[in-house]
């Protein structure tokens, strides 16, 4: 366990020195910190922009995050062969693995936390001005749901990009990195469109048998990224259970597991 | 329990790099090495022939393509071996936003090191490295001198047994290059094993106890040093300057053989005494000796010789 | 453990843990849309429109947790351009058609993008088939907003409400408000119906929407009113053309058409009674007296054209009447929305 901590810490501290991950950072932080003023531009619907901008920023930018730094995690390593004299130690590469996926991870975790405090700031002075109601028929929102089911999206999204870097990681061993960056884009792309694959691979949807397994199969294999996504319940003040966040996290940890197994496979070959 | 005086024995051990389009480089050759406990051995050959793929393969960094090895008697790559294993990469790097202490401790935690005897260590070995002084500089801000004595120290962290220096002394000022090779004439002395990569044959000569050459990922030649430089008749030499032509016409009359080397000459005799004769001779007459003694080849010649000339370019003499 | 089996059990979890999650994320995707944290997609619904949707679609899920932020932005340059007077009307419709594909579950653009059609590009053209045309557009863009939205009272609502402001087809604004009220909806719209149904005219059917109005909410004093007027003053005139008694029935409504002659109930009553008495000359000059009384009046224009039709007349060309035929001839290609 030792290793793989020490390996986590390192990982960590160096990763929150990527001056273009402190960008993105700063970035997602200014355009959280200022999402209320967009909402002056949708009049009416002020608190779906301000969730829309909030959450979206802190989901978009963190996947960023994730994607950039977990591709160059051990690509880095290996080109500045400060690999050799880790992997000549007494550390499995099991271990390595994981200290640089949990230390990539920490660094992601704790930039999101940060973009997400940000976001509660503003969604905490803000969203009871705009809930107020203003016309006949305007819904009437309870705050108490609201601040939950954003914290709670907030939660779910950690879990996401735990999945995300995962991918990242793993897939950084087997392509170059820039393969592996536009892989892991297109993994959490098309795994945020699950639920659609899942309808077109449907025989009533009416592709041809071929599409549909080909769909039906990149259905099963990626993750399904969007059941990660709870943001219509905040606007539709319908309170996210703690039994479907369990699950949720659950999945996510089983996920992690899958790409570790297969991080296990391909890094246990890779000549460095 | 037969090779238990040997760190090292590998056997026809190979590695085919793919290069991509179905094309093949070899790394090594067939390699079968023998490194007895408490040498200092060199592993030397010119850039490319194959002693890094080498070293990688026994550290397990790669894998090999056919042949076995062990190192410490288990097989290569395994933990328990590593565990007793220090390793100096060509040109290491570090976590940049470490110093030296810091860097220390993470490699000594992973040996299951720690606290005061983990502390005690990291002070004795930057001391030992001449970084104790410089121990706050982060190591972004290290020279390249800095990084391998750091390098050095880390590998030296766990007290092991077995030590791969990949090309230690290159890029190195000669103050820093003979603290490196003091460094290993240390090791020695208390029983640990040397196992050394380097290109610079003259700078392993006079350290190696012995030696194996490599070219074109293929061994050439192995053996002790004093047995691979003896010649096989046992000629004395005497090298001197700033003779006059009087003295150069009795040297040349009275040896076997006399060549120039710039402005001094050598002179080759085929008994000890008549060397020393003309070496009392060169003294009296006021010329500068350099030197007497047994006539041993350099390890350059050896390498020319093993290898043939055209290799010669190739190699950083 | 040696390497080999390292790596089965490598094979084995990776193999397990995949087989397992299947079934559990199944469950997550179907429990994540029946508790309503997120909106169904309607394939087969978008299957059926254009290859720009299916792009939009794709486009949008790979901004993934970014599109609907792209849509608000795209909104945003929609309504710089439309107050700036930059670019055409079209420039802005094509904007607003593309916020739409990338947060097709965001109410508002449908809405704004309809109206536009309906009524900001209507009167830009003073031709009828121009004209027609986007209304058909306008109505389009709502059922599709629809086919995204199906669950929602808000787009139902709307296209009732462009049909009975804009289009002045009745019938069809019944028909959508009456799907809009199976879901939650502001009191008003039952009256709507009501409203429709009296111009229409159908003066029972309105009644028992007002009825119902009452029976949901007894304090609606509009509902009680207007339920009061209309049996005093149209339902004898209704009882007796159903009783083919059309005389009688012109002579019920014009008496209240002497104190106000512009009456659109009323005119549409005498209207409806000289049609049903089969004197659609008359009946023609009655919806024709109407259209002359608003401008606005198109439904009363629609019939003028209508009645013109086939009484062999030249059929002046109207907007509603050239958007409803269209209505006709696409349906016998369109599937039932």
């Amino acid at each position: 366990m030792r290793p793989i901590f020490r390996v986590a810490k390192a990982t960590f501290h160096e990763g929150w020195r990527r001056r273009f991950l402190n960008g993105i950072l700063i970035f997602a932080i200014l355009i959280i910190g200022s999402s209320w003023v967009f909402t002056y531009l949708q009049p009416g619907a002020e608190l779906k922009m301000l969730i829309d901008v909030g959450l979206g920023s802190i989901r978009f930018f963190g996947m960023l995050i994730a994607v950039f730094l977990g591709t160059r995690l051990i690509p880095d390593e290996i080109e500045k062969r400060t690999i050799y004299t880790l992997l000549s130690k007494p550390v499995t590469r099991m271990q390595f693995l994981l200290g640089k996926f949990l230390g990539g991870l920490a660094t992601v975790i704790s930039n999101v936390a940060l973009m997400g405090i940000t976001f509660y700031i503003v969604f905490a002075i803000k969203a009871p001005q705009f809930a107020v109601p203003s016309a006949e028929g305007a819904p009437q929102y309870s705050m108490e749901f609201m601040y939950a089911n954003v914290a709670k999206a907030i939660l779910l999204s950690f879990f996401e990009l735990a999945v995300v870097m995962g991918i990242a990681v793993v897939a950084s061993v087997v392509f170059s990195w820039i393969l592996a960056a536009i892989f892991t884009f297109f993994v959490y792309f098309v795994g945020q469109m699950s639920d659609f694959f899942g309808h077109l691979a449907d025989p009533d949807a009416g592709a041809s048998p071929v599409a549909r397994v080909l769909l039906g199969a990149i259905y099963r294999i990626l993750p399904h990224f969007d059941v990660f996504d709870v943001r219509e319940s905040i606007l539709t003040d319908i309170p996210v259970v703690w039994p479907y966040m369990a699950q949720t996290m659950g999945v996510a940890v089983v996920y992690i597991g899958i790409v570790l197994a297969l991080g296990y496979l391909f890094f246990n070959q890779r000549e460095v | 329990m037969a090779n238990i005086a040997l760190a090292i024995r590998t056997e026809n051990l190979t590695k085919i790099y793919d290069v991509g389009w179905g094309r093949q480089h070899v790394g090594i050759d067939n390699l079968s090495l023998e490194v007895e406990q408490g040498k200092i051995f060199g592993l030397v050959g010119p850039n490319g022939s194959g002693k890094t793929t080498t070293l990688k393969l026994l550290l397990g960094l790669i894998f090999p393509t056919s042949g076995s090895g062990e190192v410490l008697g288990q097989p290569m790559g395994s933990a328990i071996a590593k565990a007793r294993v220090g390793y100096l990469p060509e040109g290491p790097y570090f976590y940049e936003h470490l110093n030296a202490p810091e860097l220390l401790r993470m490699y000594g935690s992973m040996f299951g090191l720690g606290g005061e005897v983990l502390e005690k260590r990291i002070r004795e070995l930057l001391e030992l490295v001449d970084m104790w002084e410089r121990r706050d500089y982060r190591v972004a801000n290290y020279s390249r001198g800095m990084r391998q004595r750091v390098g050095v120290a880390q590998a030296l962290i766990n007290d092991p047994d077995l030590l791969f220096f990949d090309e230690p002394t290159s890029g190195l000022d000669p103050i820093g290059a003979k603290d490196i090779r003091e460094v290993v004439l240390e090791l020695r002395k208390r029983g640990k094993t040397v196992f050394l990569c380097s290109h610079l044959l003259k700078e392993m000569e006079p350290l190696c106890d012995d030696i194996a050459i490599l070219a074109r990922g293929q061994l050439i030649i192995q053996g002790s040093v004093e047995k691979l430089l003896a010649r096989d008749t046992a000629n004395y030499r005497v090298e001197a300057m700033d003779l006059d032509d009087e003295t150069l016409a009795a040297l040349k009359e009275r040896s076997t053989d006399l060549m120039w080397l710039d402005d001094a000459v050598r002179a080759l005799f085929a008994d000890r005494q008549s060397a020393f004769d003309a070496a009392a001779m060169i003294e009296d007459r006021g010329a500068h000796l350099l030197t007497v003694g047994p006539d041993r080849r350099t390890l350059e010649e050896v390498f020319i010789e093993a290898v043939g000339e055209e290799s010669n370019d190739e190699t950083d003499l | 453990m040696s390497q080999l089996t390292k790596t089965i059990v490598a094979w084995v979890l990776l193999i397990g843990l995949f087989l397992g999650v299947q079934p559990l994320s199944d469950a997550l995707a179907r429990e994540r849309l029946i508790r309503g944290y997120a909106r169904p997609t309607q394939v087969t619904k978008i299957l059926q429109y254009d290859a720009p949707a299916m792009t939009g679609v794709i486009v949008g899920a790979m901004l993934g947790g970014f599109r609907e932020v792209a849509a608000s932005m795209l909104w945003m340059r929609t309504h710089s351009m439309w107050h700036s007077g930059e670019g055409t009307q079209w420039d802005a419709l094509y904007l607003m058609r593309m916020t739409t594909l990338l947060d097709p579950h965001w109410l508002e653009p449908w809405r704004i993008t309809a109206w536009h059609c309906a009524y900001n590009l209507y009167v830009e053209t003073d031709d009828p088939a121009e004209k027609a045309r986007m209304l058909q557009l306008g109505v389009d863009v709502l059922k599709e907003g629809i086919s995204w939205n199906p669950d929602r009272y808000d787009l139902y609502f709307e296209l009732g409400w462009t049909y009975f402001d804009k289009i002045r087809d009745y019938d069809e604004a019944a028909r959508w408000l009456g799907a809009a009220i199976r879901f939650e909806h502001p009191e008003y719209v039952e009256r709507l119906i009501a409203h429709g149904y009296e111009r229409l005219p159908d003066i029972p059917m309105a009644l028992q929407w007002y009825d119902y109005c009452l029976k949901r909410r007894p304090s609606d004093e509009t509902a009680k009113g207007a339920t009061i007027t209309i049996r005093e003053r149209y339902l004898p005139a209704w009882r007796l053309m159903e009783e083919r008694r059309f005389d009688e029935a012109i002579a019920a409504v014009d008496q209240y058409l002497t104190n106000n002659p512009q009456s659109t109930i009323g005119l549409h009553l005498k209207a409806h009674i000289y049609e049903q008495a089969g004197q659609f000359a008359k009946a023609r000059e009655q919806w024709q007296l109407a259209a002359d009384t608003s401008a606005l009046n198109h439904h009363a224009r629609y019939k003028v054209s209508e009645l013109s039709e086939r009484m062999g007349l030249p059929v002046p060309e109207d907007a509603t009447y050239l958007f409803k035929q269209q209505q006709e001839e696409m349906a016998i290609f369109r599937p039932v929305d």
